[in-house]
């Protein structure tokens, strides 16, 4: 969605840069820029028209220091979500930041970037930042915020030692921010530091956080703990699991408990769907169970749960795990209460896995463990505030129901919000200060296992701004803080010891992107209460009510993203819903209702009423409806404004993620929801296939023949010396869609907008399908365990005999001798014979010029080696021929062969769990060209003779043989 | 006055049970005349007409250009439906272009007496039909500025067309076609346009005529050439009407789309095409008839034929419904069984699958009874109901099947907007608006066949 305000209005050419857009110089007139052109070119002044920040900033490790235009470099940095860092690689252009991997040196990325830092680099380029400090309705500058912030002033509006300045925080990590509240104490002794964030990472009092060590887990077992798709180090945590899947020794087994229906749900073996309120007795039961298993004494012999079929589930994977023990892992989610954690830790030592699988890290988050910072809820209740600085976090919005926020902020005089936009908090302040967009500012961070890295910006801030640091440094007495300067002195001094010298270590930390060392040691056990305080009794599910579980979104969090249109395009992950959030219904709660996706539920609790559409999502535990946090946003951020429904408006305090005995009524209303998957089921097809661990993929069909295939017509020619190709391993694939946005950004693929998801117009190169692979009928799928639900990425299969390819009239997809099938763009005249032609439906059509509206700062992300397509023109996965290319240019210009791994697209290189794998099928050693020959690998509709490029490995199910019977996968369904 | 014996003996002419070919009692001259008089009509029926038919054709211009100016968005196609309304029209128009041809070429090549008073008027149907259909599959283009790159033409960018796709070769059957048909068509109306330029008063008309009328003086000569030129450009045009929806039948079947892989698609697309169109005669000559009085010039014995080739077609088109069926089910292929067994009769558009079937199977059956091959308001009926069922049968063919294809995942439902219903609309003020301009120019009964057939048959007499 292009349609934030242009400059142009009033028809005239837009401006090269907007107003409020810092300009690299004054007004040029054509003939000044031909002049300056042929001048810049001439000295070669690289830095000429970059938009590079003015301070020293390093790139990655290995690549040359100097700048050749036009090819990108990579810089380490770092992006933080409550308050946790994932280190990142991002690419720029000119210094202009494109697009964001992750740093394979990191250890909560590995490599791997997930959705949100993929589409963080378009949050940089949002035209509805907030352009200039503002004063109440008047436009200010940073000078005012200064004086208003001057010691002297403080110091008269709220008493010598601060009594009436109060700080609100985003939880953080990083040692600068910490180090600098520290002086701001020091100076205002009394005045409140207070932290709010409604999905931080929780804290149990001892500040201990569980670093699991997934690589060596045989048995995984989550309490309703998304660990493989959400949170502050589920990259990390996706790739070991991965990595322990796919070892030799045959895979683990991973077990999920779970209310909602999430990637991790659809990713496990076993699944069981609870409600929220009965996973303390699960939890406990589970820990009798394991007791019992291991013939601990004193212990009840069996766990015992209301219904059998849940008992029977519990009993048998807690064998399993003690048949395990020491090799498995149990995980809780970091929203369920005190008892389950205590729980969860009270298993992993009872199953002695302390010390081999399971290991505990001192949170790095300011305020873990100190009761000295505060809650939003205290702040709230404070009186006499007279300052009030909001660094960060939108309160206004996603506060607790209870707590009332704008109550607070109506009372206190001097209000300064600091963020990126206009938000519904800004707007309730009497000052808002423009915040830097990371990729903008200097600055530190910590991992969640403790590893501090630097902050480095890529570009000049684009609108101007301030980062919490210099307000807090304003604070604390500096009269003219600069974040650089701030973070230089910070380390100067705790670097202070190493030998090579304080500008080694900086330059070393920078283009690494984590500084060495730097991670907490990790504990081998935690303490865990003599006694678990006992599981609260689960709610009754009373007539006509529902229990409502409040998530973050998979895409937007917990609202922070809701103006990033990539984010708001990308499906989510179980619904494929877009643009929107519904409340996730199981099948037979939706029948009990008697609702469709789509019809408006008005859901009630303590007197507040949240009016959401429905959507039926099975696997989804009865009793049950899932929100996603995030939406109906109604700040200044256009994209975000009206899209879906503040969730957040049902929770009170007690009841922030689950609260039972809501009441629920149909409104009557019925809203067409953008998805962009509506079939589900396989019809009686294969595109999907699951197999027993060991098992090779049938080479049959249903019937026992052997697969019926096309015979080729034509002979092929022979290839150039690399072949690409691609392996997408089911078995590894949770569907988290990082792959969809990292395709996104590398190829300028444009949004089309709720209107165009539910025309069936979205542009997508790369998108997940998502199958119930074992429910032949929708009564198999709505089973109360849920469907075997797999992910497949499906994207351009770079046939061999491409059924696109000979129907195109003007030869505008043709095949390359290396074996892409290739889309030339300017040849095409859009006559979508070739999208009609592809039985994997993977071809996207400009249907309308959808870069006619694209604003001029958010024309800075596009990637230049990728042509932005007109209208008109199909236009689909390259197999990011872009990268080929230049890797082969750059093979040439260095006089050599290239390897067959070494170049890699831009959803293999953003795939936390390494599912797919791009590479020359020629060539020693190729990856790709070995994982093609597994027992696992399979071509989707190979019976067409279409001989994709793309191959797939089957999903496993590695089911415990005592639970194998309540679902065997399906391999033959009948035909529907 | 015609003597009244020759009178009587055309009324008797040929077998056919009483129902004449020709049951004029006028002369040469008479019919002339009455035959040219529709000519210049000014009729208020016929205003009433055109200002309707010109407003949906404005409706038309504006909505091609709003679709050039704002892209293929605006109608309601999506992935996985790439075609919807603009292929189902273009299919439907060239279907409908086809008994005009199949009517004049091959009933002379087969020595038909019944074509000389329909064929001017099939005609001319076949020739506007085909505006409308190649006004589509260019409009459709996501660029249609570049449509012409399907051409083979030595191009600067030395590159041609892709000869193994259908579509290049559509334009080539499409344009041949209509070019063919137009020199048939144009020729047939050569002596006519001589006899308006002889028989109509006005200066100014009689200069067009004359101008358009080639110098035609209806000598001996003349007219053997004419009959050779005629003759063979009929043996050009026959083949013709069988190979153009033949090849664009291909458009479908060289695709390996479930509904559209099928090899009996050539001989079952030229009969759904001659299906429609002699629907279309229907529907145009019964009312022409009646305004203009030439129920003797035009007779049951015409609307007689019409509907016993409906009748026909439709049970060619019934025998190729039941193949396609039988060879889905036959192939034991998940697929080709999912999209004909189970989408089609069960799946969102099987009210459009149900409604093929009645309207295109069950309609023409009426016509085993004598009874309602005479009955006017049946035949004209019957002729809206084909047409309907023929458009319903093309939108089932390509929606119907493109919105499930393989892989249920991308499996999406089509709706159209208002702008593919008002080009679907304004495509008939257009086909509308010239069909009342040609009545008013044009001579709509070729009056030299059918004077020459009046002599046969009076010849004939036993």
């Amino acid at each position: 969605m292009s349609d934030e305000q242009r400059a142009t209005s009033d028809g005239r050419r837009p401006a090269e840069f907007p107003p409020g857009v810092a300009r690299p110089g004054p007004v040029l007139s054509r003939r000044d820029f031909v002049r300056l052109l042929g001048a810049s070119a001439a000295l070669a002044g690289v830095y000429g028209c970059s938009r590079r920040p003015d301070e020293l900033i390093l790139p990655y490790v290995h690549q040359p220091p100097e700048l050749t235009p036009g090819v990108p470099q990579y810089y380490a940095t770092a992006m933080t979500l409550d308050g946790l860092a994932t280190g990142l690689l991002v690419e720029s252009h000119d210094g202009r930041p494109t697009k964001v991997e992750g740093n394979p040196d990191h250890p909560a990325s590995l490599g791997a970037a997930g959705v949100h830092e993929q589409a963080s680099v378009l949050q940089l380029y949002d035209p509805h930042r907030s352009r200039h400090v503002r004063h109440g309705a008047q436009q200010a500058d940073w000078d005012a915020v200064a004086r208003l912030l001057a010691p002297v002033a403080l110091g008269q509006r709220v008493g010598a030692r601060g009594e009436g300045l109060r700080l609100l925080l985003e939880p953080t990590a990083s040692p600068l921010t910490v180090a600098l509240l520290a002086r701001v104490r020091e100076r205002w002794p009394a005045a409140g530091v207070h932290v709010h964030a409604p999905f931080a990472a929780p804290d149990d009092g001892d500040a201990l956080l569980p670093l699991p060590d997934l690589t060596r887990a045989d048995v995984v077992l989550a309490l309703d703990a998304d660990f493989l798709a959400s949170g502050p180090f589920h990259l990390r945590w996706a790739h070991d699991w991965a990595v322990r899947r796919g070892a030799g020794g045959g895979p683990s087994r991973l077990y999920v408990v779970e209310s909602g229906f999430t990637p991790t749900g659809a990713t496990a073996d076993h699944r069981l769907a609870v409600r929220p309120g009965e996973l303390e007795t699960v939890a406990a039961a589970l820990l009798a169970g394991v007791r019992a298993a291991r013939g601990v004494t004193s212990a009840p012999t069996a766990p015992t749960t209301a219904d059998e079929a849940t008992t029977a589930w519990l009993r048998a994977a807690a064998r399993d795990l003690a048949a395990a023990a020491g090799r498995c892992v149990v995980v809780a989610g970091p929203r369920q209460s005190a008892t389950v954690r205590l729980l969860a830790r009270a298993l992993n030592a009872e199953l002695g896995n302390e010390g081999r699988t399971m290991w505990y890290v001192r949170s790095p988050l300011l305020g873990a463990g100190d009761a000295s910072v505060g809650s939003l809820a205290d702040l709230a209740a404070a009186r006499d505030v007279d300052t009030l600085l909001v660094l960060g976090g939108n309160p206004v919005y996603d506060a607790p129901a209870d707590v009332d926020v704008a109550g607070l902020l109506r009372r206190v005089p001097n209000t300064v919000h600091l963020g990126l936009y206009e938000d519904e908090t800004a707007r309730a302040c009497a000052w808002h200060v423009p915040a830097l967009h990371y990729l903008e500012r200097w600055g530190d961070a910590r991992a969640y296992d403790g590893t501090a890295s630097l902050v480095q910006p890529l570009v000049a801030p684009l609108f101007g701004g301030h980062c919490a640091d210099e307000l807090l440094a304003l604070v604390a007495g500096e009269a003219t803080p600069r974040a650089h300067d701030l973070l230089q002195t910070h380390w100067r001094g705790r670097a202070g010891d190493r030998a090579s010298g304080f500008d080694a270590f900086w330059r070393e930390a920078l283009r690494r992107g984590v500084i060495a060392d730097s991670a907490a040691p990790r504990a081998a056990s935690a303490p865990v209460p003599a006694v678990v305080p006992p599981p609260a009794a689960p709610p009754r599910a009373a007539a006509g009510t529902l229990e409502v579980v409040l998530a973050p979104c998979p895409k937007v969090h917990d609202g922070r993203f809701a103006d990033n249109a990539w984010l708001q395009e990308l499906p989510e992950p179980m619904t494929t819903l877009t643009w929107g959030n519904a409340a996730q219904l199981s099948p037979a709660t939706a029948a009990r209702l008697g609702v469709e996706s789509g019809d408006e539920l008005a859901l009630g609790a303590g007197g507040r009423t949240v009016r959401v559409p429905a959507i039926v999502v099975p696997g989804v535990a009865d009793g049950v409806a899932v929100l996603h946090a995030g939406y109906g946003r109604d700040g200044a951020e256009e994209t975000a404004r009206g899209v879906g429904v503040r969730a957040q408006g049902l929770f009170p305090r007690a009841a922030r993620y689950a609260l039972a005995g809501v009441t629920v009524a149909r409104t009557g209303a019925h809203h067409e929801l953008a998805l962009t998957q509506p079939h589900w089921r396989l019809h009686g097809r294969e595109p999907v296939r699951v197999v027993a661990p060991g098992q090779p993929v049938a080479r049959e069909d249903a019937a026992g023949g052997t697969r019926r295939r096309a015979l080729p017509l034509y002979e092929r020619q022979p290839g150039a010396p690399h072949q690409w190709a691609m392996t997408i391993d089911l078995d590894r694939c949770t569907g988290c869609g990082a792959c969809m946005v990292a395709c996104q950004a590398e190829n300028n693929v444009p949004v089309v907008g709720p209107e165009g998801v539910r025309d069936g117009r979205e542009m997508h190169w790369l998108r997940i399908d998502r199958y119930y692979a074992d429910a032949a009928t929708d009564a198999a799928a709505a089973a109360p365990a849920g469907p075997l639900s797999v992910a497949q990425p499906m994207l351009c299969q770079h046939c061999e005999d491409a059924p696109c390819e000979y129907v195109c009239p003007v030869e505008a997809t043709v095949h390359s001798s290396d074996g892409l099938n290739e889309m030339v763009y300017n040849r095409c005249v859009g006559t979508r014979f070739c999208s009609n032609n592809c039985p994997y439906k993977v071809r996207r059509f400009n249907w309308f010029d959808y870069n006619r509206d694209l604003g001029d700062v958010e024309a800075l992300q596009r990637n230049p080696d990728v042509t932005v397509r007109e209208r008109g023109v199909m236009e689909k996965c390259t197999f990011c021929v872009q990268r080929i290319r230049e890797a082969e240019i750059r093979a040439s210009v260095e006089g050599r062969t290239l390897g067959p791994n070494e170049v890699t697209t831009a959803c293999a290189q953003a795939c936390p769990t390494r599912a797919i794998v791009f590479g020359s099928l020629t060539g020693a050693g190729s990856e790709v060209a070995r994982l093609r020959e597994d027992p696992r690998a399979y071509a989707v509709l190979d019976e067409l003779g279409t001989e994709p490029r793309v191959r797939y490995l089957a999903r496993v199910r590695n089911a415990n043989p005592a639970l194998a019977a309540s679902r065997a996968p399906s391999a033959s369904e009948a035909a529907t | 006055m015609t003597p009244p014996a020759e009178a009587a003996a055309v009324r008797a002419a040929p077998p056919e049970r009483g129902w004449p070919v020709l049951r004029t009692t006028a002369g040469d001259a008479e019919l002339t005349d009455r035959l040219l008089a529709p000519i210049g009509t000014t009729a208020r029926w016929w205003w009433i007409l055109f200002a309707l038919s010109g407003a949906l054709t404005l409706l038309y211009v504006a909505l091609i250009g709003y679709t050039v100016a704002r892209g293929i968005g605006t109608w309601g196609n999506d992935i996985p439906v790439a075609w919807a309304f603009g292929i189902i029209n273009f299919v439907w128009w060239i279907g409908i272009g086809h008994a005009g041809t199949f009517i004049s070429a091959f009933l002379l090549l087969l020595n038909q007496k019944w074509r000389a008073s329909v064929n001017r008027l099939a005609e001319a149907m076949t020739i506007f039909a085909l505006v409308n259909a190649g006004i589509f599959p260019i409009l459709h283009l996501g660029r249609p500025w570049f449509a012409y790159w399907l051409v083979p033409y030595p191009s600067a960018l030395g590159v041609w067309p892709n000869f193994l796709s259908s579509l290049p070769w559509d334009v080539a059957a499409v344009t041949t076609y209509f070019t063919v048909s137009l020199v048939f068509w144009y020729l047939g109306l050569v002596p006519d346009l001589a006899t308006a330029r002889d028989r109509l008063s006005g200066t100014w008309r009689r200069r067009v005529y004359g101008i358009l009328a080639l110098g035609w003086r209806g000598t001996a000569t003349e007219w053997r050439r004419y009959h050779v030129a005629y003759g063979l450009l009929a043996g050009l045009a026959a083949p013709l009407v069988v190979s153009v929806h033949s090849v664009v039948s291909l458009d479908f079947a060289i695709a390996q789309l479930p509904g559209w892989h099928s090899t009996i698609f050539p001989p079952y697309f030229v009969v759904g095409a001659i299906y429609s169109g002699l629907a279309m005669v229907l529907v145009l000559v019964i009312p022409v008839r009646h305004v203009f009085g030439l129920q003797d010039v035009i007779t049951e014995r015409h609307l007689q034929c019409t509907a016993k080739l409906l009748l026909a077609m439709g049970l060619m088109l019934a025998y190729s419904y039941g193949v396609e069926q039988f060879s889905a089910w036959y192939s034991g292929d998940v697929y080709e069984r999912y999209a004909f067994l189970a989408a089609r009769p069960r799946g969102p558009y099987a009210w459009a699958f149900w409604a093929t079937l009645a309207l295109n199977l069950v309609t023409p059956q009426l016509f085993w009874w004598e009874r309602w091959r005479r009955s006017l308001p049946a035949l004209f009926t019957a002729g809206v109901l084909v047409l309907v069922g023929m458009w319903l049968e093309r939108f089932l063919i390509i929606v119907a099947s493109l919105n499930r294809d393989f892989l249920p995942s991308s499996w999406h439902l089509y709706a159209p907007t208002w702008v593919d219903l008002g080009i679907l609309a304004g495509s008939l003020g257009l086909f509308a608006l010239l069909i009342l301009l040609f009545l008013r120019f044009v001579p709509l009964v070729a009056l030299s066949e059918v004077k020459q057939l009046r002599h046969e048959l009076a010849r004939e007499r036993p």
